[in-house]
């Protein structure tokens, strides 16, 4: 009598053949790397200050009406491609009875100016934390790469009433900031 | 740049690394000798087709497929790669290893011993990613107060060339002894291992954010990598590599089998216990120490003007220092060890029912256990398999394997001989021959010898 079951060599058999003859792969489609984004936000701390009364006046003790520093930078031209947004958030804190404008200029290799952060950031008299939020958009970032340095003004607006600031005054303007570069990596 | 992203991927695919689940004791084949010197061999002779006595690929990667990322099933590929990062665990590791055995041979001794000898070329490459590393590449730095460790990350690759010579010892009835000792050379070697570091921003007291290097001590090892003149480095370079003008080192095997009882057999080995010295072409790099930034700290002092980005870079190569070393080290091979206890059933007889060959069951089954320990990576795996005799010329070897990187890991292994002629073939991770591109891993090895049987 013919026993129902097979025997372990014809079990083994069988499996070669369905391993052999079953489907190797499933439909893909490598071309869908052309439609890959991959969206990438990195935030990095930069500037920050906290100015006392002696900052703005001169040696006779006048006010200065635009005070500025400057910051060099060399900027790898690596991440070009890919950068799609550079986004700025500056905090500032102003215990001055005195309004003050905050601007900052790129400048090239030659020292010339070629791009003006806008807008600039306005800082109230005696203003608690304020944040601003300033973008360069996509167009203008080719800017950037051609940056060498970059130059920070602070502009002191004359008082409505005549008042000044004197060296005794312990007021101080605050300033703190931060960057998100948003990075899009289209073609990997 | 699109064609190397595929190819890594399906790199991924083609298997994972160093056990040989299939091939171990499997046919006494004179393979089994690489995998245990003590495995008991019944040949007066053999030799393997040079070039082509064993073609070993493993390789694989753990975090993802092909298919996960490439199916052709209308979802949108970027939902596909986040789901893919998603799903990353805390370390996924790529690993890829390559053997081709150049010249394999054996005799029987006198004093019925099997002297076993060889030449094989190895490519073996293994990187650990850890998920933080992913995460800060592929979504950025915004998390605040997240730690970004490098703790596991880990890697080595290396190319060298192994010339072998073993023994495998009958000690007496039950027990048989084998050792094997090795001159490895290499061609080249890079490797990175017991890193720590950790990246993090912080809100700050000065600025918004402070950002942190902190505790960094990162180590990569290389040694004929980075040449002045590369024009040197062509095939005439790398054949005098292979044959023991590279970095030497040595290395053991040893192994046995032991009959318990009749129909039980039990095995191990402990392979690869060795060495490299690498004295040539050496060039490392440390990156070591701490580094805090808030920032530019803007003065506004134009009677004292400031080189903010000098100073910062100036602190920053202070903090943390780069060295480059031209000294000699020494990497441990990665150590791999078997055991596999079995038990044989059922005998051949002819058709007068007489007992064809006492010694020959022709069904065997048992478990495996196989472990590599390395200082970049160590794991274990665990193995069921069934072997068959089909009539007097095929054997095959079916093997269930569980592992960190599958549960369902079915493997096969088919060796004829006809006459003197010997060929073989093995592979695993069946179940993913149904999608190739969908497999995490998968192995082969193939090979043909010549055997004259110590009864012929």
């Amino acid at each position: 009598m013919n026993s129902v079951f097979m025997s372990p060599s014809k079990i083994v058999l069988s499996l070669i053949i369905i391993i052999c003859f079953q489907s190797c792969t499933k439909n893909v489609d490598f071309d869908q790397i052309d439609d890959a984004s991959i969206h990438i936000t990195y935030v990095s701390t930069l500037v920050y200050l906290n100015l006392t009364a002696p900052k703005f006046l001169d040696t006779f003790n006048q006010e200065i009406a635009v005070t500025t520093d400057a910051v060099e930078a060399t900027i790898t031209q690596d991440s070009k491609p890919y950068l799609e947004k550079v986004e700025f958030t500056v905090v500032t804190n102003n215990l001055f009875p005195r309004n003050f404008e905050l601007s900052i200029i790129f400048y090239d290799a030659l020292g010339n100016s070629i791009y003006t952060l806008q807008p600039t950031i306005v800082v109230p008299p005696n203003s608690s934390e304020l944040t601003t939020i300033i973008e360069i958009p996509q167009v203008d970032i080719p800017v950037i790469y051609e940056t060498k340095s970059f130059g920070f003004y602070i502009y002191l607006a004359p008082s409505s009433d005549g008042s000044t600031i004197s060296m005794n005054d312990t007021a101080t303007l605050e300033l703190k900031s931060s960057v998100k570069l948003f990075f899009n990596y289209q073609k990997i | 740049m699109r064609k190397l992203v595929v190819l890594i991927f399906l790199v991924g695919v083609t298997g994972y690394s160093q056990n040989k689940q299939v091939l171990y004791d499997f046919a006494s084949l004179p393979q089994t000798l690489l995998l245990n010197p003590g495995a008991e061999v019944d040949y007066k002779f053999h030799i393997g087709l040079p070039l082509l006595s064993q073609l070993s690929v493993q390789a694989g990667f753990t975090g993802f497929s092909v298919y996960d990322i490439f199916a052709d099933d209308g979802i949108d590929i970027n939902d596909k790669i986040r789901n893919a990062v998603n799903n990353y665990g805390t370390t996924e590791f790529m690993a890829f290893n390559q053997q081709l055995e150049v010249l394999s041979g054996g005799f029987r001794l006198k004093n019925d011993s099997y002297l076993s000898f060889g030449y094989y070329q190895e490519l073996d490459f293994l990187a650990k990613i850890p998920r933080d590393i992913v995460d800060l590449f592929y979504d950025g730095n915004t998390d605040i107060d997240r730690r970004y460790y490098i703790n596991k990350l880990a890697s080595r690759a290396e190319l060298f060339g192994v010339l072998h010579i073993g023994l495998s010892k009958k000690i007496n009835k039950k027990f048989q002894l084998g050792a094997r000792f090795k001159i490895y050379s290499s061609v080249f070697n890079a490797n990175t291992k017991l890193n720590t570091g950790s990246f993090y921003t912080q809100d700050g007291n000065n600025n918004t954010y402070t950002q942190h290097l902190e505790n960094v001590n990162f180590l990569m090892q290389t040694s004929g990598v980075f040449f002045d003149n590369y024009d040197d480095v062509d095939s005439d370079y790398v054949k005098s590599k292979f044959l023991f003008g590279g970095d030497l080192g040595l290395g053991l095997d040893l192994g046995f089998t032991y009959h318990p009882k009749k129909q039980w057999i039990a095995t191990g080995s402990v392979l690869d216990l060795g060495f490299i010295k690498y004295t040539k072409n050496i060039e490392s790099y440390r990156i070591k120490g701490n580094y805090e930034v808030e920032g530019f700290q803007l003065l506004f002092d134009p009677n004292n003007p400031q080189n903010y980005w000098n100073d910062l870079k100036e602190e920053f190569d202070k903090s943390i220092v780069l060295d480059t070393l031209y000294k000699s080290y020494i990497t441990l091979r990665p150590v791999k060890l078997n055991g596999s206890i079995s038990y044989s059933f059922g005998q051949q007889y002819d058709d007068c029912r007489f007992l064809i060959n006492p010694k020959i069951y022709l069904n065997k089954v048992g478990f495996q256990l196989y472990s590599n320990i390395s200082a970049v990576h160590s794991y274990i795996a665990a193995t069921l398999f069934y072997e068959r005799r089909l009539g007097k010329h095929l054997q095959t070897k079916v093997t269930y394997t569980a592992d960190p990187y599958s549960f369902s890991n079915i493997g096969m292994g088919l060796s004829t001989q006809l006459g003197i002629f010997n060929a073989y073939f093995v592979v695993d991770n069946l179940l993913s021959l149904r999608n190739l591109y969908n497999a995490k891993s998968t192995s082969f090895q193939l090979g043909v010898n010549f055997i004259i049987k110590h009864n012929n």
